[in-house]
């Protein structure tokens, strides 16, 4: 246990270095943007008429500073406010703290991507077991001729396949948005379903677009494992089938694991093309809309939840590794 | 249960094994008659790509596709033939009945899994319902051959040594009880030390255990050191056998002559040993007619282009080579000259 928490330490010093990084790179960048959304609501403010100091009082009091010091200053406060977990204003959604904001955005992208990630990481490792299998036959070369094309396929045009079929030839499902209108929010059936029926085609656009990729990343392990000596070797001491089985099946998603947990980090990205295409307010489309209006804090809050979660990933994808592989645990042991 | 009869003997007859290739199906194994005697050690020697893994497979009814058994039996006491067992019966018969000890060098356990763990998988297909007396055994086994065993039990495959994961691969083969063992380049990868510690274990609990052994090497070395009796593979045919002591005092077939005179000896000159001129024989050049050997062979008349020698058994002893007559053996062979003509 103390070689895990040694481990852990090890990482979440690494991990903030690189956030650290990340943030004042990022931070840089997003200064270095030409625009300035104050001197662009003062301007507006100017030429519906407004005298030039009530519009700066007016810009003041909506975003609740001005920006004066220098870039240095700038990244102090910005990087004082972190250590507090203080994100900033929102400048596009005035008001509004940019975690409250990234936080909305955040469910509707998180739980849908998540639910589709799984659900292809579950049906290509079922379907690349089969096809490693079956690779001599007609059905290993469909299932993996399958994989291959889903994994060509860009996430858009399968989302916008099958936005035009099941919303326009066979409309059964609905075209965008998070639920009916219509119906109150709250912890009732009508709005649950609602929420399910809208979620169904993002959902099933992520699970397809991810397992092509899945089911030939298990295949090609399946195969390898198959040919190592010690599946022979269970064979020749008369173990059962379902034993070997096991055998194979953990040996062989050992690494797909790692491709999950990075994949579960990149999930806070957001998906553009497809939360575009459904009119999905996530995390995705916040960041579309943060960068059209200049809106820093937001565009810098939303990489730093993006970093920190590929980060934390990481570190999850490593001590997972840890635990369901005794090789990578003793190795640090003895190290 | 065969654990209270003697040991089994096993009589191979007439094994062919092919392998599916894309110049058509290609003999490793062809037409092998080989007897091991109850209770008897018997060595298996040949290079590369002779056949002899192919033949320890065999025993198992295990060859990997594109291999397949074309021809002939394996008939061992207690089971049958096993070339005729398929399904679960075939799987009930490995492990139980006949155990197989890999080459060292490769992994033959489960990175993920515990010695310990796998030793009640292999339980746990075997139908062993005293789970407990089965690690017991494994325990004993291990500390028979010089280990901590309960700690063995406890340990991954990338703990151990590779000495100690050839211990631990005879005890998996040993602890179903099975009495006939087959090992696979027992001693291959491991260190001069170790290889003797392997050798004497793998003696001493052949003859403690009642056990009928083959040992499969490209080692002369190894298999005077344990084995009673030696057969020696080329070009997927046994080409002398007979017991350990006489072949290697008086080799009859010019191949197992060339492989002890290739050998170096501790003393002596370093020149004095000869190594074998050409090189084996692949699947796909195994001649169809005639001696498998007769292109390295220093005898070679004009008969071993188209007769396949006949297998000349005098006593306890075979060859197949035409320059070996059969009431003469070794001297006339050695004095043979070519254009002698053969019946």
């Amino acid at each position: 246990m103390t070689v895990l928490l040694r481990r852990l330490a090890g990482h979440v010093a690494r991990g903030l270095v690189m956030i650290l990084v990340v943030t004042t790179i990022s931070f840089l960048i997003i200064r270095s943007v030409p625009g300035d959304p104050l001197a662009a609501r003062y301007q507006k403010l100017v030429e519906q008429g407004m005298a030039p100091d009530a519009a700066q009082r007016a810009v003041e009091a909506l975003y609740g500073f001005t920006p004066k010091g220098g870039l240095w200053e700038q990244y102090l406060g910005y990087m004082g406010g972190l250590a507090h977990l203080d994100l900033g204003q929102s400048l596009s959604v005035p008001g509004a703290g940019v975690s409250t904001v990234l936080f909305s955005a955040a469910k509707w992208t998180v739980i849908p991507v998540l639910a589709g990630t799984l659900l292809s990481f579950l049906a290509g490792v079922v379907m690349g077991v089969y096809a490693a299998i079956k690779r001599t036959g007609v059905l290993g070369d469909l299932l993996a001729i399958s994989g291959s094309l889903l994994h060509g396929v860009p996430q858009y045009v399968l989302a916008l396949l099958l936005g035009a079929i099941f919303t326009t030839l066979i409309p059964i499902l609905p075209a965008g948005g998070t639920a009916d209108i219509v119906i109150d929010p709250g912890f009732t059936a009508d709005y649950i379903g609602s929420l399910v029926e809208h979620a169904t085609l993002p959902v099933v656009t992520y699970a397809l677009a991810g397992y092509g990729g899945w089911i030939l990343a298990m295949k090609s392990s399946v195969v390898t494992v198959l040919g190592d000596d010690f599946i022979l070797a269970a064979e020749l001491r008369g173990m059962k089938r379902s034993i070997i089985f096991r055998y194979v099946a953990r040996n062989a998603i050992l690494p797909l694991f790692t491709i999950l947990a990075l994949s579960l980090g990149l999930l806070f990205g957001g998906a553009i093309f497809i939360e575009r295409i459904f009119n999905y307010p996530g995390l995705g489309l916040m960041l579309i809309d943060s960068v059209n209006n200049r809106d820093y804090s937001l565009m810098g809050g939303a990489f730093l939840l993006i970093t920190t979660a590929v980060v934390v990933a990481n570190i999850a994808a490593d001590l997972l590794y840890t635990v369901i592989d005794p090789r990578v645990r003793s190795g640090e042991g003895t190290a | 249960m065969a654990s209270e009869q003697g040991p089994p003997g096993v009589r191979i007859r007439g094994l062919t094994v092919v392998y599916r290739t894309p110049a058509g199906e290609l003999p490793a194994v062809s037409g092998v008659d080989l007897d091991l005697a109850p209770g008897t050690i018997t060595g298996v020697v040949g290079e590369s790509g002779s056949g002899k893994s192919t033949l320890a497979l065999s025993l198992l009814n295990a060859v990997q596709p594109p291999g397949r058994i074309a021809a002939g039996s394996v008939e061992i006491d207690g089971l049958g033939d096993v070339v005729a067992l398929g399904g679960e019966g075939l799987r009930r018969a490995r492990g139980r009945h006949v155990g197989y000890v890999f080459q060292a060098a490769q992994n033959s356990l489960n990175p993920l899994k515990t010695v310990g763990k796998q030793v009640l998988d292999l339980g746990r297909s075997h139908g062993v319902e005293d789970m407990r007396g089965l690690l017991a055994d494994a325990r004993g086994l291990l500390g028979r051959m010089g280990l901590d065993g309960a700690r063995v039990l406890d340990s991954y495959q990338h703990e151990l040594s590779g000495g100690m994961r050839q211990r631990v691969g005879i005890m998996l083969a040993l602890v179903l009880n099975a009495r006939l063992v087959v090992l696979d380049e027992p001693t291959t990868a491991l260190d001069m030390i170790t290889q003797a510690t392997i050798l004497r274990i793998v003696r001493e609990v052949h003859a403690e255990r009642g056990l009928t052994t083959l040992v499969i090497t490209h080692d002369l070395g190894v298999v005077a050191e344990v084995a009673d009796r030696l057969a020696v593979m080329y070009g997927g045919r046994v080409v002398e056998h007979g017991p350990t002591r006489d072949v290697l005092a008086g080799p009859r077939h010019p191949y197992t002559r060339g492989l002890l005179g290739a050998i170096p000896r501790l003393v002596g000159d370093i020149g004095e040993a000869r190594a074998l001129p050409g090189r084996p024989p692949t699947l796909a050049d195994v001649p169809a007619d005639g001696c498998v050997f007769r292109d390295r062979c220093p005898l070679r008349m004009d008969v071993c282009e188209t007769g396949s020698p006949p297998v000349v058994t005098r006593g306890s002893r075979s060859a197949a080579c035409h320059a070996v007559r059969d009431d003469e053996g070794d001297r006339r062979a050695v004095a043979a000259t070519t254009g002698e003509d053969q019946a």
